[in-house]
C-alpha cells in the first residue's frame, strides 16, 4: 500500500469514471496494436500481463512501503504477512520452474556485496520519503497521483545517476551470485525459503502480539465485502489473497513468457538514458551502457524492451482500475507543496540510485529475487528494512504523516 | 463531487507519452527492419545469459 492511496481507500465514490475507463482502454488497444504490429506476440502477452498486474496492485492496494511502516509504527503485521505469503507462494511456483533446467529461463540472481547493501539501504529510506516502492510508484502514477509523478521523475534521474556510478560500486568488496537452487537443489532451496519466511512471520506476529495482545488476520481474508464478488473484482478493493494470487501467477507467467522474472526499474534507467541521448549525450562513454543488455536496450525501441512494455501495461492497468473505482487522481486534490514536495524529490532520487546499486527494487530484487531463491534478495530485504526504519523517522520532518 | 482532474490534461499527458514512444520506435532498428532494411541489428529478445544480474552487470569475479 502506498502512502497517498491508503487513506483514500476508506471511502468509495459511487459509479464508474467512464471517461478514464474509456481512455485507459483506448490506450491499451492503441499501444497493444502497435506492439502487435511492430514486435512479437510474446511482447503483446507481456503488455497485457503488465496491465493485469497494474489492476491487481491498485485494487489490492498492494505495496510494500505502508506494510513495512505499519509494522514499524503501529505494530500491525497484516501487510507484512501478506508480502511473506506472496513470496512463499511465488517461490513454490518459480523455484521448481527454475530448477527444472529448462533452457531459456533465467532467475533474478545478482551479486552480493557493498553495492547491494548500500543500494538497498538507500532504497529503504527512499521508500518512506518517496511514498512508494518501484511498483507502488508506478501504479499510483497510473492512477493519476501527481506527487508520485514527481517521485517517478526523480526515480528516473536517480536511476540514471546510479547507472553511471554502478561500475565503481562493483569494484568494492563483493562476491558472485549465490543461487540456493544451484547449491541445495529445488527441495533444499524451498525448505530454506519457507523456513526463512516463516521465521520472519513469527517475528512479525511477536511484535504485533506484544503491542496489541492479538493478531489482525486481514491478510487471510478471501471473501469480498458487502459489494459482492463481481463488483469487488471490477471496482475493488480486493482482499489481499486475490492480489497475492494474481501477482504470484503473474510473476511466474513473466518468467515463462519472457524468460526472466518480473522487473520494473531497469526501464526507468532506459527511459532516462534515452532522454539524455536525445539531448545529445553520448551514453556509450559510460561503462554501464556498454554492457550487452543495457547497450542492446538503448540501441533499439522501447517496444522490444520487456520491462518497458510491462511498465506501460501496468500504468494503463492501474489507470483502468482507478477509473473503475472512480478514484482517478483522487489523491491529488491536495497538491504537493513545500517539504512534502521535497520528500518526493529526495525519496525519488534515493529510490532510483538505490535500485540501480541494489540490482532492482522491491519487485526485481526482492520479490523476483526471493522467488528465484537468490541470496542477494535476502540481503536486500534486511538492508532495505533497516533503511525504512530510518525513513519513517525522517517523515515527520518532511510533514508526512506516519 | 467534481472530478479531481482536467480531462484535457489527462488526454494531453497520454498523447505526449504516446508520441515519445512512437518517436523512439520510428528511429529504432526494429522499425527499420520492419520497413525492409535488412542491414540493421534488431534485439527482439534482449538477453545476456552471461550477465551476473538482471541489469546486465558483470560478475565481481570477472572484474579483477
Amino acid at each position: 500500500m502506498t502512502d497517498t492511496l491508503a487513506p483514500a481507500l476508506g471511502t468509495r465514490a459511487v459509479g464508474v469514471d467512464r471517461f478514464i475507463v474509456s481512455l485507459a482502454l483506448a490506450g491499451l488497444v492503441l499501444l497493444g496494436a502497435l506492439i502487435w504490429l511492430e514486435t512479437a506476440p510474446f511482447l503483446l502477452a507481456l503488455f497485457a500481463l503488465g496491465a493485469v498486474l497494474g489492476v491487481a496492485l491498485y485494487h489490492g492496494a498492494f505495496g510494500f512501503t505502508a506494510g513495512w511502516r505499519n509494522l514499524i509504527i503501529r505494530k500491525r503485521g497484516a501487510g507484512m504477512r501478506a508480502q511473506l505469503l506472496l513470496f512463499a507462494l511465488t517461490s513454490l511456483i518459480m523455484v521448481p520452474l527454475l530448477g527444472s533446467g529448462q533452457e531459456g529461463l533465467i532467475g533474478a540472481v545478482a551479486p552480493v556485496g557493498t553495492s547491494l547493501m548500500v543500494g538497498s539501504f538507500l532504497f529503504g529510506i527512499g521508500m518512506q520519503l518517496g511514498g512508494g516502492c518501484g511498483s507502488g510508484t508506478l501504479f499510483t502514477v497510473g492512477a493519476g497521483n501527481l506527487r508520485m509523478l514527481v517521485t517517478l521523475l526523480f526515480f528516473i534521474v536517480g536511476a540514471v545517476l546510479g547507472s553511471l556510478h554502478l561500475p565503481w560500486w562493483l569494484g568494492l568488496p563483493g562476491f558472485d551470485p549465490v543461487s540456493l537452487i544451484d547449491r541445495l537443489g529445488v527441495v533444499g532451496a524451498l525448505a530454506v525459503q519457507v523456513a526463512g519466511l516463516g521465521a520472519i512471520a513469527l517475528w512479525v506476529n511477536r511484535i504485533e502480539r506484544r503491542a496489541h495482545g492479538s493478531l489482525e488476520r486481514g491478510e487471510l481474508r478471501i471473501r469480498p465485502g458487502e459489494a459482492g464478488w463481481w463488483r469487488t473484482l471490477l471496482t475493488g478493493r480486493w482482499p489481499f489473497v486475490w492480489a497475492i494470487v494474481v501477482l504470484a501467477v503473474g510473476n511466474a507467467l513473466t518468467l515463462v513468457i519472457g524468460g526472466s522474472p518480473w522487473g520494473i526499474t531497469f526501464a526507468f534507467n532506459l527511459w532516462g538514458a534515452k532522454a539524455l541521448q536525445a539531448l545529445g549525450v553520448d551514453m556509450s562513454q559510460f561503462e554501464f551502457w556498454t554492457w550487452d543488455y543495457p547497450a542492446m536496450a538503448l540501441a533499439d525501441s522501447v517496444l522490444v524492451n520487456i520491462t518497458s512494455v510491462m511498465n506501460f501495461g501496468l500504468l494503463l492497468g492501474a489507470m483502468l482500475a482507478a477509473g473503475l473505482a472512480n478514484r482517478f487522481n483522487e489523491a491529488s486534490r491536495q497538491r504537493p507543496q513545500g517539504r512534502s514536495f521535497l520528500a518526493a524529490v529526495v525519496g525519488g532520487l534515493l529510490l532510483g540510485y538505490g535500485a540501480r546499486l541494489a540490482f532492482g527494487c522491491n519487485i526485481g530484487a526482492l520479490f523476483s529475487g526471493l522467488a528465484s531463491a537468490s541470496l542477494h534478495a535476502w540481503v536486500w530485504f534486511g538492508f532495505a528494512f533497516v533503511g525504512s526504519l530510518i525513513g519513517v523517522r525522517l517523515r515527520p520532518w518532511f510533514r508526512l504523516p506516519n | 463531487m467534481p472530478t479531481a482532474y482536467r480531462k484535457s490534461s489527462v488526454v494531453a499527458i497520454l498523447l505526449v507519452a504516446f508520441a515519445l514512444i512512437l518517436a523512439d520506435h520510428l528511429g529504432s532498428p526494429t522499425f527499420a527492419f520492419n520497413m525492409g532494411d535488412g542491414n540493421v541489428q534488431t534485439t527482439l529478445m534482449q538477453r545476456d545469459s552471461t550477465a551476473c544480474a538482471p541489469c546486465g552487470a558483470p560478475c565481481p569475479s570477472t572484474r579483477d
